[in-house]
């Protein structure tokens, strides 16, 4: 491994490599990535850790999520200050929680995110409503949204309290075994 | 706004004494606590019993934010900007513009969190109420207590001056007031402070240290936090009032329902501070509710300051403590599972390394060899990742199944990512044979005087005959090179190394298939089939833009269809209909069964006469007729099954799919073992001259043809149909990826292989051109023919069972077949390793027997006599295999019911939950009534819970939280 690259220091690639569930190739890789998002903002030398942000104009026409219905509220969940924007250790951190490796809690925990869309931390009706027309591009009528919603809350709310706390969005997850499959973004 | 500027900048005053920042973030938090409460202490005149109960855990824990709290009550109320009746209308307003929530939660949480775009959030013009919240230290810092507000943070050092002067009076009765209603019930007043401080984060006084290290940047942004906590609870209410706007009482439920859980929070931190301890389970950071409650909103926005701060309180401190404890591989996995931004996970991992590194100089517990043992394992991290990168970099084709899965969603995926899977299987078998047999038989390869015509590569056979590819051509000696040199023995390599080869296949599988199993049928017997798994398993593997129309277009076609069969649920079928399905599932099963067997017949019959056949006709491709004929069935079979979906009616897809399956596997199975059967009874025994490299051809030439097969299936029958869909009969459409029929097919190869690999070492290498090949053929006719599926797929779950498959007809079948071989067959007498044995085994009899003349290897002897060739070992083994089964049977029956019981309880406390609301908000009207105040005044109580609401609530939720806290409740 010709460690040619001077982007970061030894230490901040070790750092990296424990936090997230990248091997240092996929690490650079990713740096490219976010690198080429806004090739005049970021700097090609990271060992000063500079304060850098791609807004999330650039961060949301990445190909990986650019017909996402969702690449908004990922891109709110994952940023520093939940506006989009994204540092470099945002970047990873989304793309390691999306990865392969990350095991379910932690998936479940940041789908949750995404979908509490009031960040209240409860998905109540109005969540269930906008990630339902989010889904399915408004093609469904009101009534039959709502109506899903209400065959959600229904089948997923354990303790009846008519919205979805994080813990029974977990337990909902156990349940569909696809989950950790398809909440992933492959880079 | 200016207020909080005031804030941020005396907070930046790098004067103040460092300490009392706890102080201030303290109060901050209380006044933020205390302030819906506000409007009661007007309305009721009794000051301090309106205040009891909020405060309870505050007031307690620390008397002086209270003081500070308690003017600013009236400051507040002066200002014009009270939140009170200007809420509602303001967000009933925002919710009905349409893009609510863009800028909802991109102005104001996005505000919320910096401190530079933090005055966003206070530029939004809905938000009055939210302002008047969280400008609440404006009236303060600009009304007549000059000494305490311009400058709060001398709070600490002038504790004792704002008690006697301002609060002395007022406290203890304050005090005396709240005693009897309070559920707490703490009366040491300086533990209470510690732990009530713990949850918030927000640095205390227990941790000095921690206080100093804390800098500049991170300093500024309590106040922040503060606000950003009531603007979170603000957030609450919109949602309420988005669905409930007319109904204040619900805004007030609502509000009660998110409220109180701060409080609870405390009460649990105080009523057991310890009970709560991480506990070696790092994750239950975000595991637990209350964490989430309290926490769960900063941390989840990574405020960088306050990741600083969180690991400084004895949470983060346990955690700390916890991950101390682990190795270092583990702790590396626990806090890469950390929902917490990546500055804080750093920062998490430097306090570890930086307390590790400082714990061997103080208590030098570690033991010499744990530290060597540290230095290795730190020493071999570099090249082990260097070496999982190089594995990496051999992982094929990520990017072309990235397209796969951007266009087809993980159900296509899947059944490439299942070659792809075979093909590292083929590749490992390939570099163990190649190195262990191959490799020492070419070292002594005699000339092939053989032709070689071109045809051999169809036929398997001429020219191949006499080269490494099959069993005849190895040799039975030792192989030595120079005299006295190592020698080689071909025989026991040949038997080891197919056989090391099979175990470790099987224990591969065995693993991946746990994996699968564990991941994918936690709990199978609970399995929701409604349509929640519709809305919250979007696959975001899926990127390309028309794949991502076309997914939301069959999305919505599912969740209708699945709304209107809960809208009709459960027509009765008549007896008659029902008679009529169940007819025509037996004719289908009786027809396909028939079919196979027919199949299986014909393979038999035209495999025994095979050689006549063979006899008389002397061209070389003639040895073509039986693959060819066994490839038809393979390929003609399967659609004719695929045709009784128009004659059965499943009520599920997925039950039509399996039944697909369980009928093509059993056709498949039974051509391979007719075909076993054939080899091992009549080819075996009809006594021809080196009959293993007999069959060996034959399963060549049923590999090649069922590759040939395939692609000519990919490259004409899909694009015919494909033409023929587009162009001609249009109702037809694009064709679905028959995900089921493809794995299948692969299935059927693998099988091959394994039952090949003893007779044709070489198999596994063609099989993994074949696979490589394959790869490219589907992936072009994918991205050609193909649409993406509609339906959505248990793609995970259908994995799992196509791992299953593999396992358990296949490869017990293959072992089965290699059994047989190995210890009921006579090896032919002058060709292969084992030529002039009785039996195969015989090699491993003689070997030990070589053994147990030479002392130094007794112990194989002994371990073979004893343990492998022993059947009391395998019987007793057998028994605690048994054993341990049931055992963990029993374990799991135990979980369910525990399961259920939990299931039950979670109910009952939400029912229970809801009575108490019920019983509150009935007490509360009481109360109101018998209490008759003006009417601006009642809206605002309704609005803004009384403290008596409150405390109320706060029972519901000790009912949840059942943890310690019940004895001092009265109510509970």
């Amino acid at each position: 491994m010709g460690n040619k690259q001077t982007v970061f220091t030894h230490e901040q690639l070790e750092a990296y490599q424990d936090c997230t569930f990248f091997t240092r190739k996929e690490i650079m890789r990713l740096f490219y990535r976010y690198q080429d998002l806004a090739p005049q903002l970021v700097p090609l030398d990271y060992t000063s850790s500079p304060d850098v942000k791609v807004p999330y104009e650039l961060i949301s026409r990445m190909p990986e999520l650019k017909d996402n219905p969702f690449r908004q509220r990922i891109a709110q969940v994952f940023s520093e200050d939940g506006d989009g924007h994204m540092t470099l250790d945002n970047f990873l951190d989304m793309f390691s929680v999306m990865s392969e490796m990350a095991p379910r809690d932690l998936k479940a925990y940041y789908a949750f995110k995404i979908y509490d869309f009031n960040n209240d931390d409860y998905i109540c009706m109005w969540d269930l409503e906008q990630t339902v027309t989010k889904l399915t591009r408004g093609e469904l009528s009101a009534e039959e949204v709502s109506l899903v919603c209400e065959k959600v809350l229904d089948e997923a709310d354990g303790d009846h309290d008519g919205r979805l706390s994080l813990e029974d969005f977990q337990n909902m997850i156990l349940r569909a075994p696809d989950f950790l499959s398809t909440f992933h973004i492959r880079i | 706004m200016s207020a909080y500027y005031r804030n941020n900048g005396y907070e930046e005053d790098p004067d103040y004494p460092e300490y009392s920042e706890s102080w201030n973030r303290t109060r901050g938090y209380l006044k933020t606590q205390d302030y819906p409460y506000s409007p009661g202490l007007l309305n009721n005149s009794d000051f301090s019993k309106t205040r009891s109960d909020p405060y309870s855990a505050g007031s307690r824990s620390s008397d002086y934010p209270r003081s500070l709290a308690e003017p600013d009550y009236i400051g507040s109320w002066r200002t014009p900007y009270h939140p009170g009746l200007s809420r509602e209308p303001d967000y009933s307003e925002s919710q009905q513009s349409p893009d609510f929530a863009g800028s909802r939660s991109n102005g104001n949480y996005a505000g919320s969190r910096t401190n530079a775009a933090y005055f966003d959030s206070f530029r939004e013009p809905d938000y009055p109420g939210a302002q008047g919240n969280s400008n609440r230290p404006g009236p303060r810092v600009s009304s007549n207590y000059p000494d305490s507000r311009t400058n709060p943070e001398c709070a600490g050092s002038r504790i004792i001056p704002y008690r006697d002067t301002l609060l002395e009076p007022d406290y203890p009765e304050a005090a005396n007031q709240f005693n009897p209603s309070n559920s707490f019930g703490k009366p040491d007043y300086p533990n209470a402070e510690d732990y009530w401080d713990s949850p918030n984060f927000w640095g205390e006084p227990d941790y000095p240290n921690a206080e100093n290290a804390r800098d500049h940047g991170s300093s500024n942004d309590h106040t922040p936090q503060m606000t950003r906590k009531v603007l979170s609870r603000m957030s609450s209410i919109q949602p309420s009032s988005h669905h409930e706007g007319d109904r204040p009482l619900g805004i007030l439920m609502r509000e009660n329902a998110y409220y109180p859980e701060s409080i609870e929070m405390r009460s649990m931190e105080m009523g057991s501070p310890y009970g709560h301890s991480m506990s070696g389970a790092p994750r239950s950071g975000y595991v637990n509710p209350a964490y989430v409650g309290e926490s769960g909103p900063s941390r989840a926005y990574g405020h960088p300051p306050y990741g600083d701060g969180w690991h400084k309180s004895p949470q983060g401190q346990k955690l700390i403590a916890s991950l101390m404890s682990m190795t270092s591989r583990d702790r590396m996995k626990a806090i890469r599972n950390q929902p917490r931004s990546m500055e804080e996970k750093r920062n998490l991992r430097k306090m570890v390394d930086k307390e590790k590194s400082k714990q061997p100089h103080g208590t030098l517990e570690l033991s010499c060899c744990a530290q060597c043992l540290n230095s290795i394992s730190l020493a071999y991290r570099r090249p082990r990742s260097g070496l999982s990168e190089l594995l990496d970099s051999v992982s094929l084709w990520q990017k072309t199944l990235k397209v796969i899965g951007g266009k087809f969603g993980t159900s296509v995926l899947s059944y490439f990512n299942f070659l792809r899977w075979l093909l590292k299987f083929n590749i490992f078998s390939f570099i163990v044979t190649f190195s262990f047999i191959i490799i020492p038989q070419l070292t002594v390869a005699e000339r092939n005087t053989l032709r070689f015509t071109g045809l051999e590569f169809l036929t398997g056979a001429g020219y191949f005959t006499d080269t490494v590819m099959y069993y005849g051509f190895y040799t039975n000696s030792t192989i030595r090179h120079r005299i006295g040199g190592t020698s080689y023995h071909m025989q026991l390599a040949y038997i080891f190394t197919i056989g090391t080869c099979l175990v470790i296949c099987l224990f591969s599988l065995l693993f991946s298939m746990a994996r699968y199993f564990r991941n994918n049928f936690i709990n199978p017997h609970i399995y929701s089939r409604g349509i929640t798994k519709l809305i919250f398993c979007w696959d975001f593997t899926v990127t390309h833009e028309r794949a991502v129309k076309l997914k939301q277009k069959n999305l919505s076609t599912e969740i209708r269809e699945n709304l209107s069969e809960i809208r009709q649920e459960n027509v009765k079928l008549t007896l008659n209909q029902r008679l009529t399905r169940l007819s025509a599932h037996l004719a289908a099963w009786v027809v396909s069964t028939g079919v196979a067997v027919a199949c299986c017949v014909a393979v038999y019959y035209l495999a025994g006469n095979n050689s006549e056949f063979l006899e008389s006709h002397r061209n070389p491709g003639a040895v073509l007729l039986l693959p060819f004929v066994v490839s038809c069935i393979n390929l003609a079979v399967p659609r004719f099954y695929s045709a009784f979906r128009l004659v059965e009616r499943y009520e599920t897809p997925r039950q039509e799919v399996y039944m697909l399956l369980i009928r093509n596997i059993f056709l498949k199975i039974s051509i391979i073992g007719i075909l076993c059967y054939y080899w091992l009874n009549i080819v075996a025994l009809a006594g021809e001259s080196c009959w293993e490299t007999l069959i060996g051809q034959e399963i060549y030439r049923l590999l090649l043809m069922d590759f040939v097969f395939s692609l000519a299936d990919s490259f004409l029958g899909e694009f015919l149909r494909r033409i023929i869909g587009m162009h001609f009969i249009k109702s037809l459409g694009l064709q679905e990826f028959d995900i089921a029929r493809n794995v299948l097919e692969l299935i059927y190869a693998q099988t091959l292989v394994w039952i090949g690999t003893f007779f044709c070492p070489l198999l596994p290498f063609i099989q993994m051109i074949t696979l490589f090949i394959m790869f490219y053929v589907k992936n072009i006719s994918l991205m050609m023919n193909f649409q993406p599926p509609s339906k959505a797929w248990r793609a995970s779950q259908m994995m799992t069972f196509f791992i299953l498959l593999l396992f358990f007809p296949s490869f017990t079948g293959v072992l089965c077949t290699l059994a047989i071989t190995i210890w009921r067959l006579k090896p032919s007498a002058d060709c292969g390793p084992f030529r002039g044995l009785p039996f195969f085994i015989h090699s491993i009899y003689s070997w030990i027997d070589t053994l147990s003349t030479r002392p130094s290897y007794l112990w194989v002897v002994w371990i073979y006599q004893n343990l492998i060739g022993s059947v009391h070992f395998f019987f007793i083994l057998t028994l605690i295999v048994l054993i341990i089964t049931y055992l963990y049977w029993q374990i799991t029956e135990g979980r369910k019911i525990m399961i259920r019981l939990l299931h039950e309880q979670i109910i009952n406390e939400g029912k229970d939950k809801m009575f108490l609301i019920e019983k509150l908000t009935k007490l509360q009207d009481a109360e109101k009534r018998a209490n008759p105040s003006s009417y601006a005044l009642e809206r605002r109580d309704v609005e803004q819970p009384s403290p008596f609401h409150a405390w109320g609530h706060d029972a519901a939720h000790d009912l949840r939280f059942r943890q310690s806290v019940q004895e001092g409740n009265p109510q509970a």
